[in-house]
């Protein structure tokens, strides 16, 4: 609910409106009472890096639950971080059986069942702690950061942090970071009701010292015979001028990559533009089609909303971490120049 | 006119835009426009509805209500007094609202709703997320240089029939 659609209400319903007018002060009751600002864009910024580095630096090993729209996932995982390279393992302990495989160059997922082996080349490994000032203020600007309460999580000490957004484009998220080295132990998505729309949070994890080797080791052989290696080509992306703009940006969002990748399977390379809040990211994607595209309109993946049309000879897809109303503005503002 | 109360609502609108929709809400079909859009936004969030005629109820229910004079609280008291009183009015504030948005709708307004609630409806049932897209995005995403890995979860957390596209 935004607080500018009170303003309307004066002209239309007198009688309630005066009751309501004085809501345009009081936070909504879904966000924390009695939290405390943080005032600075720098803090927040801070803040970011210090979790960030911590996800990357640390080495940990543990279960992580993961739940969205009802579903509740558990998966065991271990990071390694060695010689300023991150090793990670990420494997289902329930439903279908995967795995994923973070290293230096790639992203391996590997689907059993389906006998596929699915490859994305890594193209960037840090997004922080290199924040633009523009967005390190767009954050400030566009986020109440809040120190909330103290808890305790898989064993540890944790301190939560909330951004509560300031309008409807954004969800807001609620962080609860280790005490002494900043890891994220829990990460929780909030829609507008202030219900939980995504969760990843640790039952119960390591942190710091040794971890073996072995349990960053993929169970498969990197291409298993007679599986499917469904491969984004081994190009990168090419940053350039794609043409591609969005005439509709959501106010603090700002471009912070452009350019054409070739994704498997699709003869021509997709144009993909990545905006971000400082906080999350939206892509686009634009993707050249004969036929006319079966996947038009809205879909979600937990807290990542989705949004597809059709633009002339162009499948035009919008995703990202932000409500379906957000997605829909900005793939249903792209126009090629 | 349309145009500006879709602004207003995606929290777009200027100064000038606000004054022009809060004067137009004053006749009939700016203000219908506004409702039905409202309702649109509810049904495809999925938001519940209430009773035909509730806000109308309401608004007079609440017209009726005597005006309750009441001592000045001890300051000791006022913090914990004045949350109660914002809790209540914020509840109350958020079912006149709903029922504002949606109760009155005129027919029109109803069908287009539930016209685009079904489409909203076929829409999830007919697809999921492309997986590739997802995993092309989770590189540059703050949350994966947050969480780490555990954000690729996402991208692997499909029935298997879909890792096949």
């Amino acid at each position: 609910m935004r607080a500018v659609s009170w303003s309307v209400l004066p002209s239309v319903f007198p009688s309630v409106s005066r009751r309501l007018a004085r809501l345009a002060v009081i936070p909504s009751a879904a966000w924390l009472i009695g939290a405390t600002p943080l005032a600075h864009a720098g803090d927040v910024s801070q803040w970011l890096a210090r979790a960030a580095n911590a996800a990357r630096a640390q080495n940990y090993v543990g279960t992580i639950v993961y739940q969205h729209g009802g579903h509740v996932e558990s998966s065991r995982l271990a990071h390694i971080f060695d010689n300023g390279e991150e090793f990670d393992r990420l494997v289902s302990l329930d439903g279908p059986a995967r795995e994923i495989i973070r290293s230096a160059g790639e992203v391996r997922c590997y689907y059993p069942d389906a006998r596929v082996v699915r490859v994305e080349p890594r193209t960037i490994r840090n997004v922080f702690p290199s924040l633009s000032v523009e967005q390190q203020n767009a954050l400030a600007q566009y986020y109440d950061f809040r120190k909330a309460e103290t808890a305790r999580i898989a064993g540890y000490d944790a301190q939560a942090w909330v951004f509560e957004p300031k309008d409807g484009l954004r969800y807001g998220h609620k962080f609860w970071a280790e005490n002494s080295t900043g890891l994220l132990l829990k990460a929780r998505v909030l829609g507008e009701r202030g219900e939980i729309v995504e969760q990843f949070a640790f039952m119960d994890i390591t942190i710091g010292g040794p971890v073996d080797r072995s349990l960053v080791k993929p169970t498969w052989p990197s291409t298993p015979p007679d599986w499917t290696v469904r491969e984004g080509s081994a190009g990168e992306t090419s940053p350039r001028d794609t043409g591609w703009v969005v005439t509709r940006v959501p106010p603090g969002f700002v471009k912070i990559m452009e350019g054409y990748r070739r994704l498997r399977g699709k003869p021509d390379p997709v144009a993909h533009l990545v905006f971000s809040d400082g906080l999350v990211a939206v892509s686009v994607f634009v993707q050249p089609v004969t036929s006319a595209p079966t996947h038009v309109g809205f879909s979600q993946q937990g807290g990542v909303n989705v949004y597809s049309l059709r633009l002339d000879d162009n499948l035009v897809t919008a995703l990202g971490e932000v409500p379906g109303s957000t997605v829909r503005q900005i793939a249903s503002s792209v126009e090629h120049h | 006119m349309n145009e500006q109360i879709s602004r207003l609502m995606d929290g777009d609108a200027d100064e000038p835009d606000l004054e022009r929709v809060c004067r137009a809400c004053g006749d009939g079909e700016a203000m219908d426009t506004w409702v039905c859009y409202h309702v649109i936004g509810d049904v495809l969030r999925g938001s519940g509805t209430l009773s035909r005629g509730f806000a109308t109820r309401f608004a007079t229910a609440l017209d009726g209500e005597p005006t309750i004079l009441a001592p000045q609280p001890r300051l000791t008291h006022r913090l914990g007094v004045t949350w109660a009183i914002a809790a209540t009015v914020a509840a109350v504030a958020v079912v006149g609202w709903t029922a504002v948005s949606l109760t009155d709708a005129p027919t029109t307004a109803l069908a287009k709703a539930r016209e685009a609630a079904d489409v909203h409806a076929a829409q999830l049932r007919s697809q999921s997320v492309p997986p590739d897209y997802l995993l092309a995005h989770q590189e540059y995403s703050p949350a994966t240089a947050m969480q780490g890995v555990g954000p690729y979860l996402r991208a692997v957390s499909v029935p298997a029939g879909d890792a096949q596209r």
